[in-house]
């Protein structure tokens, strides 16, 4: 009988118990690594949130940045500007104070014939081109009746400048009192205007003549002529539409930004929040205009003043109005003017800029020209009298423009606020249907609920495994049987109980984020009544500031010619 | 929808100046299109819900109102419709009178689509400030109630 021989398994066994070990310990290092893997990515999402507010930060800084130095350069550049313009153009202010001061001695007898010979004289020399220089040659010859110079520098004065050089001499022979000259320069003055391409000062003479510095028969002079251009023009549409398109696009221009957060929560979850904040721009815009207007209407009303100092007003302005020649400088001076006043924003000075523009534009059409004067009087070199004036002829196409830019943003008004709030969609049309909403938000919950708990599965597995491991033992005897009945009855139970667990989690976690929600909708509907009532009240006022313009009457705003103004229209 | 249809001795009533064909190449004026409406056609046609116009007088009337209104010489320039708010009841927003052939006055419930050409009128049809809204194939004229205009 052969032998049984035993080999010694325990070298493998140990080996085995080894290996075991080793894979254990593999096993935990895995695991390890995994938190390390995680804690990894936990990390990079904290550096992506960082990086993007450093990027912000960052993207804020270069925004700000740049208007600072926009700022600087615009604050340099105006000072170098006003240098050059003083080295170009600065004899031209020279004359424009010796203009002054000669009419003013002339005036008071203290300037002798010989100091005014000599300046005249000089100024002719040192500024070769402006037309104020032979001007006062023409002046100074006149007065000690030099008919033969007189003759001649008028003659050179109208040929540098015909239509200043004759108004200045309606202006000048009307001041002293010579009715029959001023009302032939004035006669040559109009016939040389073209409704469709006036010089930039006709503004002027308007101003002159209704405001009454002239004789009274200068009124009928101009009535004709305004009347006959105003019939020319509104004819067709092309002129009219003109004005109204930069009418429109002044009150586009007044819309003020939104002060504050007032409406967060809308801002916050309201899809159509850049449309609803658009609407609410628009509106407030009325009352601005409501302003705008009425400061024109009511600073009229101070004018009181004797006719001879808007003489005065009207020549010197004349006298130290820019010339053609400076304006391309006078107009990069605006700029970064406007550059400053917006603190370095070059975008919107440069809409301000572009609003404005027209107004420098060298020869415009009769309409354009009260449009000029009615937006910014300093720059169109008009006082507030014209101002008002320009905008009570305009009143007709103003009234137009502001109905279109009303209705515009009227037809823009959102319908509805459309809000989205912990992914529950949904639209309100003015926030008073709370009830409804919050029945529509907890439907939302109710069924987001049922599938999130849905998702959580019968733990079949579990339980399955448990009644055989309780059955087993029975196997094995009626005790043993009984024993894994109760380890196969706990495992059962366990895992019911965790899925149990886990759903009354879902539960709570969703009452929590319901809570929630439903505060910020109730929020959302408060803010949506708020802001409906809010557009609806400054929407309101577009009505007032259209009465206003309605009541604008020519009549207002000339002191002595009423009813020139009156016949204009 | 509700709908009030006129009847007509032959059943149809022929308004041969509505074909979108003129539509298209009658030319106005701005001057034109703004020029002030008459208190009579716009009393007429804002109170479409409060009389009874539901026989062939009721649209002769109207129509009437809208030739006198444009004038006879220029029916290649009339409006597809008009849009005014409906004050037929509370579910009720706005109801159009269409003159593009259908001869019918349409009611629309808020929320209820109206056609192409006129859904772009309902929002201003509904604000206080416009009386009537005309459409028109490339514009809409927003008319108040003092009769004055605006061209949209």
């Amino acid at each position: 009988m052969p032998e049984v021989s035993y080999a010694d398994l325990s070298a493998i066994e140990s080996a085995l118990s080894t290996i075991n070990h080793n894979i254990a310990t593999v096993n935990s290092n895995v695991g390890l690594l995994s938190d390390v893997q995680q804690a990894m990515a936990y990390k990079q999402d904290a550096m992506d949130a960082e990086l993007k507010q450093l990027r912000e930060a960052f993207e804020a800084f270069v925004a700000l940045d740049a208007k600072h130095k926009n700022l600087q350069l615009a604050e340099t550049r105006v000072g170098n500007l006003r240098q050059e313009l003083q080295i170009k153009f600065g004899y031209y202010a020279e004359i424009r104070r010796m203009a002054t001061g000669i009419l003013q001695g002339v005036d008071t007898g203290v300037v002798g014939n010989e100091t005014i010979k000599s300046t005249t004289e000089e100024v002719m020399i040192k500024a070769p081109g402006y037309w104020l220089a032979p001007a006062l040659v023409a002046l100074a010859s006149w007065i000690r009746d030099d008919k033969s110079t007189c003759n001649k520098a008028l003659t050179e004065c109208l040929k540098r400048d015909d239509y200043k050089a004759t108004l200045f001499f309606m202006l000048l022979t009307r001041r002293l009192g010579r009715n029959d000259a001023s009302l032939a320069w004035l006669e040559r003055y109009f016939i040389h205007q073209n409704p469709q391409d006036l010089d930039r000062e006709f503004i002027t003479v308007l101003e002159a003549v209704t405001t009454g510095v002239f004789h009274p028969a200068a009124r009928a002079v101009m009535m004709k002529h305004v009347k006959n251009w105003l019939n020319q023009l509104t004819q067709g549409d092309q002129f009219i539409n003109e004005q109204k398109t930069q009418w429109i696009k002044f009150f586009e221009a007044s819309k003020p930004p939104l002060r504050g957060d007032k409406y967060p929560l809308l801002k916050q979850f309201a899809k159509n929040w850049v449309l609803l904040e658009n609407s609410l721009r628009d509106v407030h815009a009325q009352e601005i205009l409501h302003g705008h207007f009425n400061s024109i209407i009511s600073s009229s009303y101070d004018f009181s003043a004797s006719i001879k100092t808007k003489l005065d007003e009207i020549l010197s302005q004349l006298v130290t109005n820019f010339d053609d020649e400076e304006l391309p400088l006078q107009k990069q001076v605006r700029l970064n003017q406007l550059i400053i006043e917006k603190d370095g924003d070059k975008d919107a000075a440069q809409a301000v800029m572009d609003a404005e523009e027209s107004i420098f534009k060298e020869k415009v059409d009769f309409l354009q020209m009260l449009t000029n004067a009615a937006f910014n009087p300093e720059a169109a070199g008009v006082t507030r009298v014209t101002q008002a004036l320009a905008v009570s002829i305009s009143q007709p196409w103003i009234i137009e423009a502001h109905d279109t830019f009303t209705a515009q943003s009227r037809n823009k008004f959102p319908q509805t606020v459309e809000l989205v709030i912990d992914g529950f969609a949904t639209s309100t049309k003015n926030g008073s249907d709370e009830k409804e909403q919050i029945l529509k938000q907890e439907n939302f919950y109710a069924s987001e609920l049922q599938k999130e708990l849905g998702a959580i599965a019968f733990p079949t597995a579990g339980v399955v495994i448990g009644a055989l491991i309780g059955l087993a033992g029975f196997i094995f005897g009626w005790i043993a049987g009984l024993i894994s009945l109760a380890i196969g009855g706990v495992m059962i139970w366990n895992n019911i109980n965790n899925v149990n667990k886990k759903k009354e989690q879902v539960r709570t976690t969703f009452e929590e984020r319901k809570k929630k929600a439903k505060e910020v909708l109730r929020g959302c509907l408060a803010e949506t009544v708020d802001y409906r009532k809010e557009l609806a009240t400054e929407d309101s006022k577009a009505e007032n500031v259209r009465q206003l313009l309605i009541s604008i009457t020519p009549q207002d705003f000339s002191s002595v010619s009423q009813e020139t103004a009156r016949n204009i229209i | 929808m509700g709908k009030i249809l006129f009847k007509t001795e032959n059943g149809k009533m022929k308004f041969e100046a509505t074909s979108s064909q003129q539509l298209r190449t009658g030319f106005r004026s701005d001057r034109d299109i703004l020029k002030k409406r008459s208190a009579k056609y716009v009393k007429l046609l804002s109170s479409l819900d409060t009389k009874a116009l539901t026989d062939v007088q009721g649209w002769k009337q109207l129509m009437d109102a809208v030739h006198e209104e444009f004038g006879t010489a220029e029916l290649a320039s009339l409006p597809l419709g008009i849009v005014s708010k409906c004050f037929l009841g509370e579910s009720y927003e706005v109801h159009i009178l269409d003159l593009s052939g259908s001869q019918i006055i349409k009611h629309f419930k808020a929320g209820e689509a109206m056609p192409n050409d006129f859904e772009k009128a309902r929002s201003l049809a509904v604000h206080n400030s416009y009386a009537l809204i005309e459409v028109y194939t490339d514009k809409l004229v927003l008319i108040r109630e003092d009769g004055t205009t605006t061209k949209l």
